[in-house]
C-alpha cells in the first residue's frame, strides 16, 4: 500500500549536510575577499545555522563535512549522540561546538600531512567531489536504512577556485545527486564565482548564491538555505543571472568553450584524437578531407 | 485525517486562547518557546528564524514579496497563526502601514538557543544513587502497558483488570463524547470509533486536552500545566530526575501522568525519582504531525472468519466492535464476522469512509475485508438484496448511506486490492431496489 508508507514524515523532516571548505589557502588572508571573514567568525556563524536547523524540529539531521586539500572526513554528524548534552554550569561550550572543533582540528592536522613538497601557485582548489561523494554515500545509507527517513540536501560552503581536474567526477556526483533527487545548494564565499557549483544548483534543483556582505552571513543562510524542501515551492528564493556552462576537456583538464565530443559517450576533447579514451571507439578518417571544417571549428584553448 | 488533526493541533489553539498576559510569562521558560516554534507551520518557522536577529519591524509589504503568487494562501495561515499566538506583534505607524516585529522575550530566548545548542531543564540524577534503572524496551513496554490498560477502562470498565488512580469523575470527563448511555450500557460513538483509531500519540493529546480544560475546576492553572507539559518533552527518555526538583503542582500532575504511561516513577533509599517514556519525548513531536504508525497483522478469509494475531485487551475489545471474536490464545484472536456483529457495529453508526482514509495498516485492510465481506453476505442473492436493505430500515441507517458507502468499498476492494474472484452476482454497480 505505497500511499500509506511513502510519507511517514511529515513534509519539513530535513536531512542538511554540510560540505565546509577548510582550504588553508583561501583562509590565510591572501584573498582579499575573505579578509573581512576570518575563519573563526565563520565557524560561529555555521554553528549558529546548524543549531537553527535543528532548532526547527525534533528529527532534523546535520552532518558536517570537511573539504580540505588533499583529502575530506566526516567532521560531525547530529544523530550519533541524541540524548547526551552537555549543560552550561561551568560555562562549557556546547556539545555540537567542542566536538565540531575537536574533529576539525584533527582533520585539520592529518590533511596537512598529507601535503605534497610541491605547492601549486596561486590559491590551490580544495577536493570538492570527494566531500560531494562522501556526502551522497551518506545519503544512500539514509536512504536504505528503512521507510522512515527525512529528506536529504547538501550545502556547500565553498570559496576556493574550481579545479577543472575534478571536472568529471564533479559532474558525475551532480548526476547521481540529480537521480536521487538531492539537491544541491551553493553558498560561495570567495571571490570569484564558481562555475561547478552554478550548474550543480541549475541542475538539481537548488539555490545559488554569492552573498555581498559577508558579514551578515548568518542571516543570508537562515533565510534562504534553512527552509525545507517542500516550502521552497512557494518561495521566491535567489536565482543565478546566468549559468556559467563550460566544461573541461578531459585529456588536459582545461576549460573550454569549444571542442571534440565523442558520439559514443560525450567525452570532450579539445584537440583531435585518433581514439576516444574513456569508451575505445575509434573516430573516422573523415578528418583529413574536413580539414577546412575543422580548421574553422577548432579554437584556441584558453590558458 | 482532517478531524485527528484538529484535534492534535486544538493543544496550540488551546495555548493561543490564553489571555496576553498569560501568554507572555508562558515565554520566559524557553522551552516553551522552542516548542512553540516546533508546532508552527514550515513557512511560519522560516519567518520567526529570519526575524530573529532583525531589531527593526519589517512592512508587512516586504514579508509578502518573498512568497511566489500560488504560495500566498500558505503566507496568510503562517502569519495568521504567528499572531494569534503573540510571537509577531502587529503595530501600526501614523502613515496607517501595519509592521511585524518578534515578541521580544521570544526573540532572546531563541537567540540564546542559538548561542548554546540545546539544553536540558534540569540534570538526570547520578547513577549511583539510581539503581535498577529499567532499559529503554523494559520502559516502552511499561508505558504501553499502563495506556492500553487505562484506554480499556476509558471504553469499557467492566473488562480492565486494574484500574488507575483517576476518580470516577475524571474518567466521566475523558468519557465525555467519546461514550453514550444507551439502555444496554454505554455504547462507544462515532468520534469514540475514530478516537480508538488515531495513533496514541494523538490519542494522548486529547486526553490530555480534555485534563487541562478540566483543571481549572480542581484549582490547577493551566498555563502552569501547560508549562510544564512542554518542558517534560524535553527530557531525555530513560534517564532518571529527582522528584525534589518538582514543585508542589507539579508533583501531583506527575502521579496522573504515571497512570498514563508517560512517566515512571521509582522508590530508591532516600530520593525518589521519575523516568520519562517515549510518550512523555514524543510530545512536542507530535505537536505537527503523526508520524508513528501502529504494526500489527490481521487475516480475513473469504469464509469470514478472522485471526488477528496480538496479545492487546485493546485490540480484542476493538474487534469485538464488529466481530464476534471466538478464541483468544496468547498471541492470537480468532473470531468471525457475522451478520449480527455487523448489525451492531452499524448501529453505533460506523460508516466506511471514516475507517479507510489515513488508518493503522492492520485495521484497514480488516476494515476493508470486513466490508467487502458486508457486501457478500448482503448480495449473494436477490433475496438477501431485499433482507439486506430492510434491515437497513429497522437499524436505522439510511438506505442510502449503506448503498453509496457499499459501492465506495466495492471500488476500493476491487482496485485497491485487485481481486478477481468476487462472485458473479453482485459485481457492477449495486443499485436500490424500488
Amino acid at each position: 500500500m505505497a500511499s500509506i508508507t511513502s510519507k511517514l514524515y511529515s513534509d519539513d523532516v530535513s536531512l542538511l549536510v554540510v560540505l565546509l571548505d577548510t582550504n588553508p589557502f583561501l583562509w590565510s588572508g591572501e584573498n582579499t575577499t575573505t579578509n573581512s571573514l576570518s575563519f573563526p567568525k565563520f565557524l560561529t556563524h555555521v554553528f549558529s545555522f546548524l543549531n537553527s536547523i535543528l532548532l526547527l524540529n525534533q528529527l532534523n539531521q546535520v552532518v558536517v563535512i570537511a573539504t580540505g586539500l588533499n583529502s575530506c572526513d566526516y567532521i560531525y554528524d547530529s544523530s550519533s549522540s541524541p540524548t547526551t548534552v552537555e549543560s552550561l554550569e561551568n560555562g562549557r561550550m556546547p556539545a555540537l561546538c567542542s566536538k565540531l572543533l575537536q574533529n576539525l582540528e584533527e582533520f585539520l592536522a592529518r590533511d596537512q600531512e598529507l601535503n605534497k613538497d610541491e605547492s601549486p601557485p596561486g590559491i590551490a582548489s580544495s577536493l570538492l567531489s570527494g566531500s560531494l561523494s562522501l556526502a551522497l554515500c551518506y545519503i544512500q545509507k539514509v536512504f536504505r536504512s528503512g521507510p522512515l527517513h527525512p529528506q536529504p540536501r547538501i550545502l556547500c560552503l565553498q570559496g576556493s577556485s574550481d579545479g577543472p581536474e575534478q571536472y568529471v567526477a564533479i559532474m558525475n556526483a551532480i548526476f547521481s545527486a540529480q537521480r536521487s533527487m538531492v539537491p544541491i545548494d551553493a553558498c560561495v564565499i570567495g571571490a570569484q564565482h564558481s562555475a561547478f557549483l552554478q550548474q550543480a544548483s541549475y541542475i538539481t534543483g537548488g539555490v545559488y548564491l554569492k552573498p555581498p556582505q559577508l558579514d551578515g552571513l548568518f542571516q543570508y543562510l537562515s533565510t534562504v538555505f534553512s527552509t525545507d524542501l517542500q516550502s521552497r515551492s512557494f518561495l521566491q528564493l535567489p536565482k543565478p543571472v546566468g549559468v556559467d556552462f563550460r566544461a573541461s576537456c578531459f585529456c588536459h583538464k582545461k576549460t573550454i568553450d569549444m571542442g571534440y565530443i565523442c558520439s559514443v559517450c560525450l567525452s570532450i576533447f579539445c584537440k583531435h584524437h585518433k581514439k576516444c579514451s574513456t569508451c575505445g571507439s575509434v573516430f573516422g578518417q573523415a578528418h583529413s578531407s574536413a580539414t577546412t571544417t575543422s580548421d574553422r571549428k577548432r579554437k584556441t584553448t584558453e590558458s | 485525517m482532517p478531524q485527528v488533526k484538529i484535534i492534535a493541533k486544538n493543544f496550540m489553539d488551546m495555548v493561543a486562547a490564553l489571555p496576553a498576559m498569560k501568554l507572555d510569562k508562558l515565554y520566559d521558560n524557553t522551552f516553551i518557546c522552542e516548542a512553540v516554534l516546533r508546532s508552527l507551520p514550515p513557512l511560519a518557522k522560516k519567518y520567526a528564524l529570519q526575524m530573529l536577529y532583525i531589531d527593526v519591524p519589517v512592512p508587512v509589504k516586504s514579508m509578502e514579496e518573498w512568497v511566489l503568487p500560488d504560495g500566498f494562501s500558505k503566507h496568510r495561515v503562517a502569519i495568521d497563526r504567528l499572531i494569534q499566538l503573540r510571537v509577531f506583534i502587529e503595530n501600526t505607524d501614523r502613515k496607517r502601514e501595519t509592521s511585524y516585529l518578534l515578541h521580544p522575550k521570544f526573540k532572546s530566548n531563541l537567540q540564546k538557543y542559538l548561542v548554546y545548542g540545546g539544553v536540558l531543564p534540569r540534570e538526570p540524577m547520578p547513577s549511583n544513587i539510581t539503581v535498577r534503572l529499567p532499559t529503554l524496551e523494559e520502559l516502552d513496554a511499561y508505558a504501553l502497558e499502563q495506556w492500553e490498560c487505562f484506554l480499556l477502562q476509558l471504553i469499557s470498565s467492566s473488562h480492565a483488570e486494574r484500574l488507575t488512580n483517576f476518580s470516577p469523575s475524571m474518567m466521566k470527563v475523558f468519557q465525555r463524547g467519546l461514550l453514550s448511555q444507551r439502555e444496554k450500557g454505554p455504547r462507544l460513538t462515532e468520534s469514540g470509533f475514530q478516537f480508538l483509531l488515531m495513533d496514541t500519540n494523538a490519542q494522548l493529546w486529547y486526553i490530555i486536552r480534555e485534563y487541562i480544560s478540566n483543571s481549572e475546576d480542581r484549582g490547577l492553572d493551566p498555563a502552569d500545566l501547560i508549562s510544564f507539559l512542554l518542558e517534560l518533552s524535553f527530557h531525555a527518555t530513560g534517564e532518571a530526575y529527582n522528584i525534589n526538583t518538582l514543585t508542589e503542582i507539579q508533583r501531583s500532575i506527575i502521579k496522573d501522568l504515571a497512570d498514563l504511561g508517560v512517566v515512571k516513577l521509582q522508590q530508591g533509599r532516600k530520593e525518589s525519582w521519575f523516568i520519562p517514556t517515549k510518550l512523555a519525548t514524543n510530545l512536542s513531536v507530535s505537536l505537527s504531525d503523526s508520524s508513528s504508525r501502529k504494526q500489527g497483522l490481521v487475516v480475513v478469509e473469504t469464509n469470514f472468519r478472522m485471526y488477528a494475531y496480538s496479545s492487546s485487551k485493546l485490540h480484542c475489545e476493538i474487534l469485538r466492535l464488529f466481530s464476534r471474536v471466538e478464541y483468544q490464545l496468547p498471541n492470537l484472536i480468532v473470531g468471525a464476522i457475522t451478520k449480527e456483529s455487523l448489525y451492531n457495529a452499524f448501529e453505533n453508526g460506523i460508516t466506511a469512509e471514516q475507517a479507510s482514509i489515513n488508518m493503522p495498516l492492520a485495521l484497514e485492510s480488516l476494515l476493508l475485508f470486513f466490508f467487502q465481506s458486508c457486501r457478500n453476505i448482503f448480495f449473494t442473492s436477490r433475496s438477501n438484496i431485499l433482507i439486506g436493505l430492510k434491515s437497513s430500515l429497522v437499524v436505522g441507517v439510511p438506505r442510502f448511506w449503506m448503498v453509496w458507502c457499499l459501492n465506495f468499498l466495492y471500488f476500493l476492494v476491487y482496485g485497491f486490492m485487485g481481486f478477481t474472484h468476487l462472485p458473479q452476482e453482485g459485481i457492477g454497480m449495486i443499485a436500490p431496489v424500488n
